[in-house]
């Protein structure tokens, strides 16, 4: 009977002990049958995380397949993983010394963080026509003269609107920001909501603040705020942002409860798309999702930029704009070279054709053949720039980026002053940004 | 006489010796069969715990270089107001699984054991909020409390009361997201305390009867007492699950509201993955820890305690 139960409990665990070992096998024997197999040649797999949905998914997945036939031997795993969630798994994967080999990012401040934790290849001395790249973007992922990461799409930030609303209240595009506040009262004595706003994930809302600041004092009042250069985020033009967002606000020129509406679960679009909004302030991503989402809207959407603010001394031309996907190869990938072949792939000018006629969204690369009607604009916009603007939050080292976003949703939320986000961001830098 | 005696020492001994022996070897195997579970246990939560600790007096953004700062992380984490104000939060919804979770799934555990009409058809849906993912749940809730399109707004509209901004207003934003999580968790304790209540005798309630006890007195005399460890055991999970809660306070309110919504999970999130600051972030799940720990064991002691008085009674 004894001996019955030792019997049985051996079996459970030898049973044991032999299954976690066939599972630490596995791996290796995988890997053993890969490196014999055909031709002699090694069976590579590399993973590639990215964030895309929809048709820039399907890009990518065309460049994978392009490289995939270069390189026979190879495997690319793809995985798409959402925004918010992409950023933690990065996080995890690089400090558990298991990362992709290849994974994309808005460069900036995120990726900084990555490059200054000796996780990123550098990039500079690769074989790589970095003249094939527009400069802007590249310099989104270039730290000390080093470049991190090879630029896919230009995302630019503008005014989405309804032309038939327009019509049909005889308004005009608005140049000024008084024709701007002239169109607001006309839509709300009509009952419009003037503007679509979904500021719960708090982005959306941090256009206003950057595109006020920017047309208020200019492109110089982040750069100096940013490098240090004797400007700080407590200038004049920053409080006197916050204003203007919570003149807005006190106009009712929002959709009620924005600050409670997420935006990638749709609700914001959906007041552009039924007509309940007239206007919307979103990067190329809105072109994207109304084609997926409802077509019939884009015959009736038009875009027009930020518009000038007369006090103000910054550049009308300035447009904010954000760059991604941007490439990037884990420093201790096993395969230099294939990842390398890779990335260039994800950035040739046949990938980067499709990503523009497919999203809609102007591509980093050069090269390039325009016929998308809305990337006309865009890339006309970007060419015509004095400066380009890229988001504060894809900039700033993280924590004071969320602060940022943190303090301009307050701004929206009423419950903060212009003067006290100000101090808080500047107080916040001091601390960050030497 | 003293041979006998001690003859009968000798058999005594082997005996025990012999008891001792079987003993060991029974303990042997009851350790053989627990070692796949103590080996999961200790990979999977011991580890991970003490890791978190370590982590904890590190100045570390989760990947680059480690340094050691000792207890700066806390002496910072204590003077951070956001860190009050997630643990005040935290509270709050403590006080709201414990006050209203709970007794909520008692009342339907009593409504479906009651004799009245569709019971069968309640019992499925009580139970359906909590078959739903949270991810599900929480988008699902904001689009009900949609302030220009959702229907609770529409109803409130129909009965001429103004349209409320639930999610996006700070106070609001979070009595909206426990309402929700009320909803979702108050089954499970229904289930636990149908459960216990299948179990109470049924002769108690007949006695009961026999003596004249009203329905009420019953509920106070029979029932209650009885599911006191129910009680107990419920208020633990409420307790810790509630520290614990993450999901749909990050899928409604992004964990966002500039702090006024911010839980310890959805900080600790923020500071660990956003913000690159995996000690910091460690430093709150180890008080996160530590006050979980705290919780479960007063509720023990005290239940320790009345079962004692229950005892000398």
């Amino acid at each position: 009977m004894k001996k019955l139960q030792l019997a049985v409990i051996s079996f459970f665990m030898m049973a044991i002990v032999i299954g976690l070992a066939a599972c630490g096998q596995d791996e290796q024997g995988a890997g053993d049958q890969d490196s014999q197999s055909s031709q002699g040649q090694e069976q590579v797999e590399l993973d590639l995380w990215h964030f895309d949905p929809g048709a820039r998914e399907e890009v990518y997945k065309e460049a994978i397949q392009r490289f995939e036939e270069k390189n026979p031997n190879v495997t690319v795993n793809d995985l798409l993983i959402p925004n918010d969630d992409y950023k933690q798994r990065v996080v995890v994967s690089m400090s558990g010394g298991n990362p992709p080999d290849v994974f994309t990012s808005w460069g900036g401040g995120w990726l900084e963080e990555f490059v200054d934790s000796d996780q990123v290849r550098d990039l500079t001395d690769e074989d790589i026509d970095y003249d094939s790249f527009v400069d802007v973007a590249l310099n989104n992922s270039t730290y000390d003269d080093k470049v991190f990461g090879l630029p896919l799409g230009i995302s630019t930030y503008s005014f989405y609107y309804n032309k038939e609303i327009f019509e049909e209240h005889g308004l005009e595009v608005p140049e000024t920001y008084d024709e701007f506040l002239n169109i607001i009262e006309v839509l709300k004595e009509n009952d419009i909501y003037p503007l679509a706003l979904a500021n719960q994930p708090k982005w959306p809302g941090a256009f206003y603040l950057m595109y006020f600041a920017d047309r208020l004092g200019g492109e110089e009042v982040f750069q100096d705020a940013y490098r240090r250069n004797g400007g700080g985020f407590d200038d004049e033009a920053y409080v006197q942002a916050g204003e203007y967002i919570q003149d807005l606000v006190g106009k009712d020129a929002f959709n009620p409860g924005f600050n409670g509406v997420p935006y990638d679960s749709g609700q914001g679009r959906q007041l552009m798309y039924t007509g309940d909004a007239a206007m919307m302030l979103m990067t190329t991503g809105f072109v994207n999702n109304v084609r997926q989402e409802f077509p019939e809207f884009e015959e009736k959407m038009g875009v027009f930029p930020f518009p000038t603010i007369e006090e103000g001394t910054g550049d009308p031309t300035n447009i904010a704009a954000g760059v991604s996907p941007v490439w990037s190869i884990a420093k201790d990938t096993e395969h230099p070279e294939l990842t390398l072949e890779l990335i260039k792939e994800l950035t040739s000018v046949e990938t980067a054709q499709g990503y523009l006629n497919k999203s809609g969204t102007p591509v980093a690369v050069k090269g390039v053949e325009v016929e998308d009607e809305y990337v006309t604009i865009f890339t006309d916009w970007i060419n015509q720039a004095n400066s380009i603007q890229f988001p504060y939050d894809q900039t700033l080292p993280p924590e004071l980026a969320e602060l940022h976003k943190n303090t301009t949703y307050e701004l929206f939320g009423e419950s903060i002053t212009p003067e006290k986000a100000a101090d808080a961001m500047e107080e916040k830098a001091q601390e960050i940004l030497e | 006489m003293s041979t006998d005696s001690n003859v009968a020492l000798e058999i005594q001994k082997q005996a025990t010796e012999a008891h001792k022996r079987q003993n060991r070897k029974k303990s042997l195997s009851i350790f053989l069969f627990l070692v796949p579970a103590v080996i999961i246990y200790l990979i999977f939560i011991l580890y991970p715990i003490i890791a978190t600790f370590n982590y904890s007096l590190l100045d570390w953004n989760g990947m680059g270089e480690q340094v050691f700062i000792g207890l700066d992380n806390f002496k910072a984490l204590f003077t951070d107001p956001a860190f009050w104000l997630a643990l005040r939060n935290n509270m709050y919804l403590v006080l709201v699984s414990i006050f209203v979770q709970v007794p909520l799934g008692l009342l339907m555990a009593l409504v479906i054991l009651s004799s009245i009409r569709g019971k069968r058809a309640l019992n499925v849906l009580y139970f359906l909020p909590y078959l739903m993912s949270a991810v599900a749940i929480g988008l699902l809730w904001v689009f009900m409390f949609d302030p220009a399109k959702g229907p609770i707004n529409n109803v409130l509209n129909m009965f001429g009361f103004e349209s409320i901004s639930w999610l996006a207003s700070n106070n609001i934003a979070i009595i909206s997201v426990l309402i929700v999580l009320v909803w979702q968790f108050a089954p499970f304790y229904m289930i636990l305390f149908k459960a216990s209540m299948v179990g109470i005798p049924e002769e108690l309630y007949e006695a009961a009867e026999i003596d004249g006890a009203n329905g009420m007195q019953k509920f106070l005399n029979i029932t209650f007492p009885s599911l006191m460890p129910t009680i107990v055991t419920s208020s633990i999970l409420a307790v810790v699950g509630s520290l614990k809660t993450f999901d749909v306070f990050y899928i409604m309110v992004g964990g966002s509201s500039g702090g006024s919504t911010e839980i310890l999970g959805t900080y600790m999130y923020r500071q660990t993955f956003v913000n690159f600051n995996m000690g910091y972030g460690s430093a709150i799940s180890a008080v996160m820890f530590v006050i979980a720990l705290a919780s479960v064991i007063i509720i023990l002691f005290s239940d320790s305690q009345r079962k004692k008085r229950g005892d000398l009674a």
